[in-house]
């Protein structure tokens, strides 16, 4: 048995569940998005289902928040992390405690991590509890809303929480393998610290903090559970809105949101090419 | 080689015989029409998949320790309860099955359903129909009534079994609201007079929708006008009028109505917090439950509108693909059983209306109904009786929705 052999048998089992499970279940996606599903008695597949999304205005509405969403949630998560991975590479009485309290809620699901946010920042949560007790509002309801309303924060403030420490272990890693020397070089050629930080580690972190943060971008711009908890009823997420038409009683609508589901799959690739040509060009310049 | 042969199906076999102890009942045809004891022998030993709602603990625990128990120790069957969060997912599941050709393996043996959802099972071909009267309980359900026999206008025809009856009720806080408004233009101006203290959730939740539907009702001055066929004409006319009503009510519901919450459970956390002021569920013996529970203040009570709720039945039904038929009509027919509705009409376990006939049943049975003990703060189902509205055709349902999202909801 050839060497190439042997390695695309190994494959097999991982290649047969991505090809069955992954493709498998985008074909049949893509099939019902075409109008095809003759359980219901749609044989005659057509473009009307895309058709109805891209008339709808919800649909936009939901993209630019879903948009917003993920990019916000990106960049404050990816600039915190890559702060506190500067600190946390330095030694200091009590780092190893730090360094664990810091990556603790990698290991908090999500749900458990939006219920929280409930808890603390509705208008009858913990903080406006607090600042009524306190007298800083007159009532709980004068809180700022903070989670359902139209900016998203509460959602944004949950994946900030969680993704900073998913991007600081992996910035972190990253500068410890680095070392410093290439900064103390730096340094001692006359860089500022602010100069010796932008033009020798970032470039030298930037891969995997690119990495990184695409995987968040991704995650958050599909992701369903926290902005169907914390989002507002319109407009909703994309992946939230896409559930909903999937959940119509109305057989007829399951194309609509098979075409949606597509259309959200489309948009992160080409988005996640966007960011990474325009962000190696900005910081590699 | 031979030997090695015979030594592995024998092996299949043993590794197979604890499966193949009870009989595969996927054709539910040759069900139909045998003796009971014949269909309970033939679902012993296996096991059924409920699919049902489950947001309650205290249904939960009716269904898997009450009804769960009598299966194993009457009948020898293990029932697996599976919580959904929403009725639509499982039949989901089965469309998806049907789909992709399992036409006898489906993994849904029964769905507690009604409505929309039952049309959608029909409209689809899902459900196996036509055996209810092989049930021996089938006989304390009183098919002449319209009520049970339609299951939101669209005819029953044999595809499913009633198993409670429900009606809208509101409930308030004697603490913090005096009077409460007691019909829909009340309650419309008293939300205007309280702004922030009101709200509903957004439909599709299936609450927030029957909310909407008392508003159209009350747009479309009375449901006589709507009962039947969907009318284009008179569902645009009554529509228009009904979002005008919600949009000038918008500014003073919670939020300003720039969100609604998004499901009963979201309502009924705010109530609880004391954001808003007024609940209402489907399911009127939820409040008792909840004030048991510690969730609502103890000083909340239930109660109907003067210009009537909106009542409903929901019912079981087994998806056309599921192999275990058997082991899900026995346990339809324990459902039905007025041992197990008289548990289940019990306040503090659940407190729901009874399906069936009373009167059909045992004396032993009836007096124990009659001696039944509804919670003080509950609306009293024969209270809300009285002023009690029908559902109107699930076409009706869906188009209102829709309408509410398109006018209301953005």
């Amino acid at each position: 048995m050839s060497e190439r052999l042997k390695i695309f048998l190994m494959l097999v089992p991982a290649l047969l569940v991505i090809g069955l499970l992954f493709f498998g279940g985008l074909f049949i996606g893509l099939m019902r998005s075409f109008n095809y599903m003759p359980v219901i008695g749609l044989t005659d597949p057509d473009l009307s289902a895309y058709l109805s999304v891209f008339t709808d205005r919800e649909f936009y509405l939901s993209f630019l928040l879903t948009f917003h969403i993920a990019f916000t949630s990106t960049v404050i998560s990816t600039v915190i992390a890559v702060g506190a991975a500067l600190l946390l590479r330095r030694h200091f009485l009590g780092r190893a405690i730090v360094n664990f309290l810091f990556q603790l809620n990698l290991t908090i699901p999500h749900l458990v991590g939006a219920i929280g946010i409930l808890y603390l920042f509705s208008q009858s949560g913990s903080f406006a509890r607090l600042a009524a007790h306190w007298g800083m509002i007159a009532s709980t309801s004068d809180f700022p809303a903070l989670v359902f309303d139209p900016y998203a924060v509460g959602i944004i403030l949950q994946y900030v929480w969680k993704e900073v420490p998913f991007i600081g272990v992996i910035v972190l890693a990253n500068m410890q393998t680095i070392g410093e020397d290439y900064e103390s070089v730096a340094r001692s050629l006359g860089a500022t610290r602010w100069q010796s930080f932008r033009y020798v580690l970032l470039p030298l972190i930037f891969p995997g903090m690119l990495s990184a943060s695409v995987m968040v971008f991704a995650f958050t711009f599909g992701a369903y559970e926290i902005p169907a908890i914390l989002g507002a009823s319109f407009p909703a997420a994309l992946p939230v809105l896409a559930y909903r038409k999937y959940t119509d009683v109305d057989l007829a609508a399951r194309p609509e949101a098979m075409a949606m589901a597509i259309v959200i799959a489309l948009l992160s690739a080409v988005m996640i090419y966007l960011y990474l040509r325009y962000s190696r060009k900005r910081i590699r310049g | 080689m031979k030997n090695q042969i015979n030594a592995g199906l024998l092996a299949c076999a043993l590794v197979l015989a604890p499966i193949a102890a009870h009989a595969d009942t996927a054709d539910g045809s040759s069900l139909i029409g045998k003796s009971w004891d014949e269909v309970v022998s033939l679902a012993k030993g296996g096991e059924v998949n409920w699919f049902l709602w489950g947001g309650s603990d205290n249904i939960n625990q009716y269904v898997t320790e009450f009804i769960g128990g009598i299966l194993k120790d009457d009948f020898d069957i293990k029932l697996n309860r599976v919580g959904l969060s929403d009725t639509v997912e499982a039949v989901n599941i089965v469309l998806g099955e049907k789909e992709s050709g399992v036409l006898d393996k489906g993994s849904v043996d029964m769905i507690w359903i009604n409505g929309e959802n039952f049309r959608t099972m029909k409209q689809g071909g899902l459900a196996f129909c036509g055996y209810t009267e092989t049930l021996p309980n089938n006989k304390l359900v009183d098919w002449s009534n319209p009520a049970i026999a339609n299951d939101f206008g669209v005819p029953v025809e044999g595809c499913e079994v009633p198993w409670s009856k429900a009606q809208f009720a509101f409930a308030y806080d004697t603490a913090r609201t005096n009077s409460p408004p007691k019909s829909i233009p009340e309650i419309i101006d008293w939300a205007k007079a309280n702004p922030g203290k009101f709200t509903y959730p957004a439909p599709p939740d299936f609450n927030g929708s029957v909310f909407v539907r008392h508003v159209f009702y009350y747009a479309a001055g009375g449901v006589d006008n709507l009962l039947g066929d969907f009318d284009q004409a008179k569902y645009d006319e009554v529509a228009a009028k009904t979002w005008e009503i919600l949009n000038d009510l918008e500014p003073s519901l919670w939020r300003e109505g720039k969100t609604y919450p998004a499901s009963i459970s979201a309502l009924e956390q705010l109530y609880a917090n004391s954001e808003v002021d007024l609940t209402f569920n489907y399911e009127p013996a939820g409040v008792g439950l909840n004030i048991e529970n510690g969730v609502f203040p103890p000083t909340t009570q239930g109660y109907g509108l003067t210009d009537g709720t909106i009542g409903n039945t929901n019912y079981t039904i087994i998806p056309f693909n599921s192999p275990n038929k058997a082991a899900a009509m026995v346990l339809q027919n324990v459902l039905l059983s007025g041992q197990a509705q008289y548990q289940k009409a019990l306040p503090d376990v659940w407190g729901a209306a009874a399906a069936i006939d009373v009167s059909r049943t045992s004396d032993d049975i009836q007096a124990k109904f009659a001696s039944l003990n509804p919670h003080p703060n509950v609306a009293p189902a024969a209270e809300l009786a009285k002023a009690a509205l029908p559902e109107l055709q699930a076409s009706w349902i869906s188009a209102i929705e829709k309408g509410w999202q398109e006018n209301v909801g953005n």
